[in-house]
């Protein structure tokens, strides 16, 4: 009886056993075809990157590829060389506009995420409103603000002031100011609804009671959100932070679509000079890796800003814990206050 | 005491219904901002030519003179041929919904995988797609063209239908292993309890069958949430496409793609009409979808942003 036991317990073990190994093939084969996307389309780019940099690499003519050094590098960092020079200059004025539009962009987003979370009658179409130029392509929000600030005879703005300004004209550097605030404007426009709609979802889960204790201890609007929205949003507007970040780096289709006939060729960012030498074909096929190196190098400055915001917003843990144990002292506070009232009367 | 309790509630009352009013109107002014370069885009897609010419300040042309005429050319052009319009309208409409089916196919998928099933390596693989996400792409973009067109030099590809292929292959199949939307669904299935899977697996449920007839169904507002992301993303996709069909002819391009080369930049006021029509055409699929989500997608991403 005792040996049937064992051995059906063995039978269940090595049953178990199967299942197991059953289980662990099946979660592989799933996982394949995602793995392997993944590897070919998104990590061997990502590693290639690291390699063709040091090659005098000819997509169309494979044969002639040389080991080139550090010599692709040389090139970028030499300011004599037009091409290189230009791709430096194009840092300028993304920075000094990433500079502008980050926190611009987040408070615009948190202010109406605070209104929103008001719930006023037909929140919910306002929200919508808000949200949609989100998912307006580029191209077509490029066309809109192109007949707003076009020309006087078709320019939205300039015929509704009865100017004739040129908002979209303008050599880099040179009296760009007004395109610039126009790329400004598109950003805002196309890039505030999905921020804002995060906003409003942590806004909303930031438990009412916290609020009500920093109301018992005198707080008025400011310092409820100084003391109590800020430190709750703080790791979710870092993220986003990070999000902006990155993408402001890469700045791309916003001054695409902006550039008119007669500055189509002004690069403005990096992304830009990027992508128009990619975009060469076989003219700049034996720069590529040269181009490469210098996607190389943007890549690691925004890693690196990327990280150093992260590391700058980071959680420290006295934030969070200060917040919660505020709101349990005030809650007992409260509980005092009140036992005492009930005792006086 | 009462009284004091009374007075308070009034009080709270009053700024509750101040606040109200004070948030409806900043918001509304607000919501017309955001939603008027839409509108104006709209009314001048109606124009006709001399109210373009006359009247750009008009937000909607003048009563009597609305015309159909910027849409009409969308079809047939007017040398009698088939026009681009439609073209460029089915590869962004096709191509989308491919990448949108298998991405969140995929992403269900992925998800249980992690979520429900026991295998070794399950941490690390976790770890490993945390870390893709902060990866700056970037540094990816120029190689992965160069390996695209070493792939097509490498097999001689170079006729019209042979370069589509190619093409809309390495657009489609690249866009569905977004691992934000798999981290996305990854995190929903983590709110399932683990009960109603075991209660299944001891009704003698196979893995299929739990797939299929419980979480499927469960998640399908995060499906919601993943389509419109992922539908919006590829529609509104400009540079990745840009790159792989520069130098190509128009009928390779998606809609997106064809709007900033053909209408991008101040274009005449004969070409304003029919550039805000086709824009507005183009935009139709992202509204529709957009309007059928709306409210799930909104909490959706709300909810992104609360787990980080």
């Amino acid at each position: 009886m005792k040996a049937f036991a064992e051995s059906v317990k063995d039978e269940n073990l090595i049953a178990r056993r199967r299942q197991r190994v059953k289980e662990q093939i099946s979660a592989w084969v799933l996982l394949a075809p995602f793995i392997i996307i993944l590897l070919l389309f998104a990590v061997l780019p990502f590693v290639m990157g690291f390699v063709y940099v040091f090659l005098r690499y000819d997509p169309y003519n494979v044969s002639s590829t040389q080991f080139y050094g550090l010599k692709n590098f040389e090139m970028l960092f030499n300011s004599n060389i037009s091409m290189s020079q230009s791709f430096w200059e194009s840092f300028g004025p993304v920075t000094v506009y990433a500079l502008c539009t980050f926190p611009i962009g987040t408070i615009i987003s948190f202010i109406l995420a605070y209104f929103i979370n008001m719930c006023p009658p037909g929140y919910k179409f306002f929200r919508a409103c808000i949200y949609l130029p989100s998912l307006v392509s580029i191209s077509i929000a490029g066309i809109i603000f192109c007949n707003f600030f076009g020309p006087a005879g078709s320019g939205l703005i300039n015929s509704l002031l009865g100017t004739d300004i040129d908002w979209l004209g303008g050599k880099p550097f040179q009296d760009d100011f007004l395109r610039w605030v126009i790329i400004l404007l598109l950003c805002i426009w196309s890039g505030v609804g999905g921020n804002f709609v995060i906003y409003s979802g942590v806004l909303r889960d930031i438990p009412k009671s916290l609020y009500e204790a920093c109301e018992m201890d005198g707080g008025g609007r400011w310092r409820k959100i100084l003391h109590v929205t800020l430190p709750a949003m703080k790791s979710t507007l870092s993220l986003t932070m990070f999000g902006t970040v990155v993408g402001m780096l890469s700045l791309y289709g916003q001054p695409y679509v902006l550039n008119t006939i007669e500055n189509q060729d002004i690069l403005v960012s990096p992304m830009m000079w990027i992508q128009k030498y990619l975009m060469g074909g076989l003219t700049y096929a034996k720069l590529t890796g040269f181009i490469c190196s210098a996607a190389l190098v943007l890549g690691l400055i925004s890693a690196v800003l990327g990280f150093l915001q992260r590391k700058a917003m980071a959680d420290r843990p006295r934030g969070d814990k200060y917040s919660v144990a505020y709101a349990r002292f005030a809650e007992l506070k409260a509980q005092s206050l009140k036992l005492k009232e009930e005792v006086s009367e | 005491m009462k009284t004091v309790q009374k007075k308070r509630l009034t009080k709270s009352q009053i700024t509750a219904r101040n606040e109200k009013i004070v948030s409806f109107i900043v918001l509304a002014f607000a919501s017309l901002l955001f939603i008027f370069p839409l509108i104006y885009m709209l009314g001048t897609s109606f124009k006709s030519d001399l109210d373009l010419q006359m009247h750009p300040e008009k937000i909607f042309p003048t009563p009597g003179q609305w015309t159909l005429k910027h849409y009409a050319g969308f079809f047939i052009n007017s040398e009698g041929q088939l026009d681009n319009m439609p073209k460029w309208m089915f590869n962004s409409l096709w191509s989308t919904s491919v990448t949108v089916i298998l991405t969140v196919l995929i992403d269900l998928v992925v998800a249980y995988v992690v979520v429900f099933l026991r295998w070794k390596g399950k941490k690390v693989f976790m770890k490993a797609l945390f870390a893709w996400m902060a990866a700056p792409t970037v540094i990816a973009t120029a190689p992965g063209l160069v390996i695209f067109q070493t792939v097509k030099s490498t097999l001689g590809i170079s006729s019209p239908a042979a370069t589509y292929a190619l093409v809309y292959f390495w657009l489609t199949i690249p866009g569905i292993v977004g691992v934000f939307n798999v981290i996305l669904m990854h995190n929903f299935f983590k709110t399932i309890p683990v009960e109603i899977i075991e209660s299944a697996k001891s009704d003698g449920a196979s893995h299929f069958t739990i797939f299929r007839k419980i979480v499927c169904p469960l998640a399908k507002s995060t499906m919601l949430v993943i389509v419109l992301f992922t539908f919006a993303a590829s529609w509104n996709n400009l540079q990745g496409p840009q790159l792989l069909m520069a130098g190509e002819g128009q009928y390779i391009q998606t809609i997106t793609v064809a709007l900033a080369e053909s209408y991008g930049g101040s274009s005449a006021w004969g070409a304003q009409g029919v550039s805000m029509a086709t824009a507005v055409f183009s935009l139709i699929p992202v509204l529709i979808i957009f309007l059928f989500t709306q409210n799930k997608m909104i909490e959706g991403l709300a909810s992104t942003g609360v787990k980080g």
